[in-house]
């Protein structure tokens, strides 16, 4: 081989390894950035406003006379809206994943998954307008007791048919993981089709299972978009599910482009609190998938 | 193929049966569902500023939507709601109520027998404005039947009926200041854009920052034009004159379902205000409707 084409080979081998090297550096720096925005932004306000009257008052008015920042009716309604929609679809989806797994003839399985990832394919803004057409009107007409179909049930309703395709992909794996010998040994034991799937095999996928739960919570948590437009928005202590609520993600959606100065920097500050909200998800996730032992 | 015929079929029958259901008569015992707008809309602090609650933050179970567009969606698909927009963007889709018995419409808020409307107005010293003839041609354009039609075309009543073309000054050249209300730069920005049209080697520069920068730059000659979407009040700048260049008015809508057609401004005061008791609020369209 001549010498010139091995030092070409080096040199192409130096600049991709550059190149890989700069990928990473930029995914970091992007993240850092971030960080570094909302911390070195928002900080600073909620040390002004003061720390308790920031997350804990529940008037949000940035722009009255005098000014108020609370976010706590909408730290409230953000784990309500997350909860519900979580216990929804977290339900919907488990029993989905379990029915995919064990009930459904094998050659059915790939389609319907591919179906139900397609779920995840599908625009935000497309599953708020679908709940704003079909869910909050019905709601409004048919569930609602006083005639308001926003809130946190048909936010719930929308987020958890969102989170379907993280909650069956991941619980599906997980199921998958365990050992076809616990079911096999628990049908030879005696035990029908059913009780081996819900007494041994269920229970030996659960840290793949809680997974997916906190990565549905994450989703719900996250979502913005399809939220702002079932959730009613008046940034209100919530008491009922059929009422006009705000979610964190919503009041940051709402003003960003209409606030400035003080009451920008609230925004910014709500940012803080959902990602700190965020990391604890995350930091659960890596605990969990640590504990799997690599299974998800 | 055959999958995808059957769940649309479904699906198109679903919305159908729900759109069918949703058609029903109107029930005046439910709550009036109020609509407003997020905190910072031109039009909301306007329309509050107009109905004596300058300032004042949401009431209770408000339904905040974010931009003109979801206004008319919530309007136009829940009868019980009722909301306010700016006329120029109020389309077939809901009903306009009467404001105190009167109809709104352009000749109404021309002649301002309308209650909720306002002038959106540029500010300026007669000094620096005679001093330069860019900014005397701007005043002129703004005058214009050119102006006129834009003004018109983006949803905004315009106040000079009478007006003529404009005639482009060849030489003129230089740079114009405006700045102010946010409620009236989306109109300033496209009538600048016209006015560049015709005169060529001028720029117009437009920013925002408020009502309140508009008087302030107008009178520290910061810029040349200053916005304001309020009456004039000469007290904020004692230097300057104000020339109306365009009003804008905001309907108060329902949907078409809804038998009210005329909504006092005691009420509308009452419906917004969070400081009402709740003995004399009012909450269900009975209490409008049987009035």
């Amino acid at each position: 081989m001549p010498i010139s084409s091995l030092r070409y080979r080096a040199w192409r081998e130096k600049a991709m390894k550059g190149l890989f090297f700069l990928s990473a550096a930029f995914s970091l720096l992007a993240l850092g950035a971030i960080i570094l925005y909302l911390f070195a932004n928002g900080l600073p306000f909620i040390a002004k406003i003061g720390f308790f009257s920031f997350f804990f008052s529940t008037t949000w008015a940035p722009l009255a006379t005098l000014p108020q920042y609370g976010i706590f009716s909408m730290v409230l309604a953000t784990l309500y809206v997350t909860a519900l929609s979580v216990a929804i679809g977290a339900g919907i989806g488990l029993l989905a994943a379990i029915c995919l797994f064990r009930f459904v003839p094998s050659r059915f399985v790939t389609p319907l998954r591919w179906l139900i990832d397609l779920l995840a394919g599908i625009p935000s803004v497309i599953y708020g307008l679908f709940g704003l057409v079909v869910i909050v009107p019905f709601i409004r007409d048919y569930v609602s007791a006083n005639g308001m179909g926003y809130g946190i049930l048909s936010a719930s309703l929308v987020l958890s048919i969102m989170i379907l395709p993280t909650m069956v992909s991941v619980s599906y794996d997980a199921l998958k993981a365990v050992s076809p010998l616990y079911y096999e040994g628990a049908l030879a034991l005696g035990a029908s089709r059913e009780e081996a799937t819900f007494k041994i095999v269920l229970p030996a996928a659960k840290s793949g299972i809680f997974a997916g739960l906190v990565l549905s919570t994450g989703r719900a948590l996250g979502e913005t978009m399809a939220v702002i437009m079932v959730i009613g928005g008046s940034p209100q202590l919530p008491v009922s599910l059929t009422e006009s609520v705000r979610t964190l993600t919503a009041n940051i959606a709402m003003g960003a482009n209409e606030l400035t100065s003080d009451a920008l920097s609230a925004l910014v500050a709500t940012g803080v609190v959902l990602f700190v909200f965020a990391l604890i998800l995350n930091l659960s996730f890596s605990f969990l998938r640590g504990k799997e032992g690599g299974h998800v | 193929m055959r999958k995808n015929a059957v769940s649309s079929a479904l699906a198109l029958g679903l919305l159908g049966v729900l759109a069918a259901c949703g058609a029903r008569a109107f029930d005046a015992t439910k709550s009036i569902s109020i609509t407003t707008r997020e905190d910072g809309s031109g039009t909301k602090s306007a329309f509050m500023d107009l109905i004596g609650l300058k300032g004042q933050s949401d009431i209770l179970n408000v339904i905040v939507a974010t931009g003109t567009a979801a206004v008319m969606q919530e309007v136009g698909g829940n009868p019980y709601a009722l909301a306010y927009d700016s006329l120029g963007y109020v389309t077939s889709k809901v009903k306009k109520l009467q404001v105190d018995g009167v109809e709104v419409t352009t000749a109404n808020i021309q002649s301002g027998a309308y209650a909720l409307s306002r002038p959106l107005s540029v500010i300026y010293s007669t000094a620096t404005v005679s001093a330069s003839p860019l900014a005397t041609s701007y005043l002129r354009f703004l005058a214009s039947s050119d102006a006129q039609s834009i003004i018109s075309d983006s949803g905004y009543v315009s106040v000079n009926g009478a007006a003529t073309a404009y005639t482009a000054e060849g030489s003129l050249a230089g740079t114009l200041g405006v700045s102010g209300s946010t409620s009236l730069q989306p109109l300033m920005i496209l009538l600048a854009a016209r006015y560049e049209t015709f005169q060529t080697h001028a720029t117009v520069e437009i920013s925002g920052g408020g009502t309140g920068t508009g008087y302030t730059n107008a009178e520290n000659g910061v810029s040349t034009f200053g916005m304001i979407s309020a009456e004039f009040e000469a007290t904020k700048a004692p230097d300057c004159v104000s020339s109306v260049v365009a009003k804008d008015g905001i309907a108060v809508i329902v949907n078409p379902a809804n038998p009210l057609t005329s909504i006092s401004l005691g009420d509308l005061k009452n419906l917004f205000d969070n400081t009402e008791s709740d003995s004399t609020k009012i909450t269900t369209w009975s209490q409008l409707i049987g009035a």
